[in-house]
């Protein structure tokens, strides 16, 4: 079998890398190894609607189970912040995902733009020959071999795919959270229009989460940074569950676990014939650890990049290099800033937080901008002018 | 290494195993305990605790 070129791995990147690939001109395939793209779903499922619209998809009711409209930030002792999106342009607020419908439907895209999709094929290895890669391959008990003259590597956190290309895609344990999430029905939420985000002990390194899936249905989850704390992240996840007014009643119909890299862009992000995009480079906001929109920003941008060097005929690291100029641009400067964000954050001791959620409790955030929000910040909490200096 | 009945396949023991030892699979991971290093993080970042090293 021969491509143009092949992205491994259908979640949100790599069918966006295919579609937009496909969509250029080459040919592609798109492989997964999973026989139902988008299960078991590994996220709170949250997205911006601004990151929808910049991505042109258009937003439909078949994958999107709530439209949320602001955030409630929750402190240790159960003081609650409020922002809506009419006040404070917020990540990852606005639509909440049913993800095993909307990663189906943006591989269906893919096809549709002239992708092949094979579901149910691991890439077993890869080797090169002459300028082109070969990956091998299997599938329902067949071994395949693929001749392309591009990989794009959308295989998630877990990546093998780069580093077999030699990228050191492996993340330390310090910036990988580890996750646990249950969806419940029977949900009590406060503002039950609002995504809510938890801070401190609950979840070590880490912050505790509930995403409305609308009527009493939510996404519940943490994760935790397993190198601070001796609990599994399901252990927390039990604990916070029971002791949350919200959820203390609710039951499980659902659990899904994962990692999420929370360590900012992977620095070298291509080698000959091989570039990597979504979790896999790294492509999640280090604060929210959401990594939908920004993983699919990146495999737009690894498909405009690969499409042009199998036109060029030049599928050398130097003439991909672009392509990590343009993450950078896209990504990488947000992150840095988002990174320090979390640093501050992480530094905070429970009484911290309670303090700085007090504070805040009653601001009016339609009056009060970014700048303001830090001065007051700093005020009550002096390490954020160390932690986060001239971030804002 | 013993991977526990209610191990999810959700690979981060995968994704930290700084020397791209286990593959996962849809039901299934396969290690490659001969070049393992006995390091345990795989161990330690398993989100349900499903991972045990095997005496011997």
């Amino acid at each position: 079998m021969e491509t143009d070129i092949l992205v491994i791995g259908a979640g949100p990147a790599g069918s966006t890398a295919a579609k937009h690939a496909a969509l250029a001109g080459v040919s592609v395939i798109v492989m997964d190894k999973k026989s139902e793209i988008g299960a078991p779903k590994r996220c709170a499922e949250g997205v911006s609607k601004e990151g929808v619209e910049k991505l042109g998809i258009k937003p439909s009711e078949r994958w999107i189970a709530k439209e949320a409209t602001g955030v409630r930030m929750v402190s240790p002792n159960g003081t609650a912040v409020n922002l809506t999106e009419d006040k404070v342009k917020l990540p990852e607020a606005g639509y909440i995902l049913e993800r095993k419908i909307f990663d189906k439907y943006m591989a269906m895209d893919a096809g549709r733009a002239g992708a092949k999709i094979m579901v149910k094929t691991l890439a077993t290895g890869m080797r090169r020959e002459d300028d082109q890669v070969v990956v091998t391959a299997e599938s329902m008990g067949q071994e395949l071999e693929i001749k392309t003259k591009i990989v794009i590597a959308a295989d998630g956190p877990e990546s093998r795919v780069g580093r077999w290309a030699g990228l050191k895609t492996a993340l330390k344990p310090k910036i990988m959270e580890s996750c646990a999430q249950f969806e419940m029905a029977g949900v009590q939420m406060a503002e039950p229009d609002c995504i809510e985000f938890h801070f401190g002990s609950v979840a070590p390194g880490g912050y505790a989460w509930i995403f409305p899936k609308g009527d009493d249905i939510a996404n519940v989850g943490l994760g935790v940074l397993t190198t601070i704390t001796d609990k599994s992240a399901y252990e927390h996840l039990l604990k916070f569950v029971e002791n949350n007014p919200a959820t203390k009643n609710a039951q499980p119909v659902e659990l899904n676990i994962g990692g999420d890299p929370v360590g900012g862009l992977l620095k070298k992000k291509v080698t000959d014939n091989v570039l990597v995009t979504g979790d896999a480079a790294g492509m999640v906001n280090p604060l929210t650890g959401g990594g939908i929109i920004s993983g699919m920003m990146g495999g737009r941008i690894a498909a405009q990049i690969a499409a042009q060097a199998v036109s060029d005929g030049d599928y050398s690291q130097k003439n991909l290099k672009i392509y990590e100029k343009l993450c950078e641009e896209e990504l990488g400067e947000s992150f840095k800033k988002y990174l320090k964000a979390k640093d501050y954050l992480l530094s905070l001791s429970d009484e911290e937080l309670d303090t700085i959620a007090e504070a805040f409790q009653d601001s009016d955030f339609e009056t009060i901008n970014t700048a303001e929000m830090v001065r007051k910040l700093v005020k009550i909490s002096p390490k954020a002018l160390l932690k986060l200096g001239k971030l804002f | 290494m013993i991977v526990k009945e209610w191990c999810m396949y959700c690979g981060e023991c995968a994704g930290v195993c700084p020397r791209n030892l286990i593959e996962v699979r849809e039901t299934r991971l396969n290690f490659n305990e001969e070049e393992c290093k006995d390091c345990k993080i795989c161990i330690q970042v398993c989100p349900v605790q499903a991972l045990e090293k095997r005496d011997d």
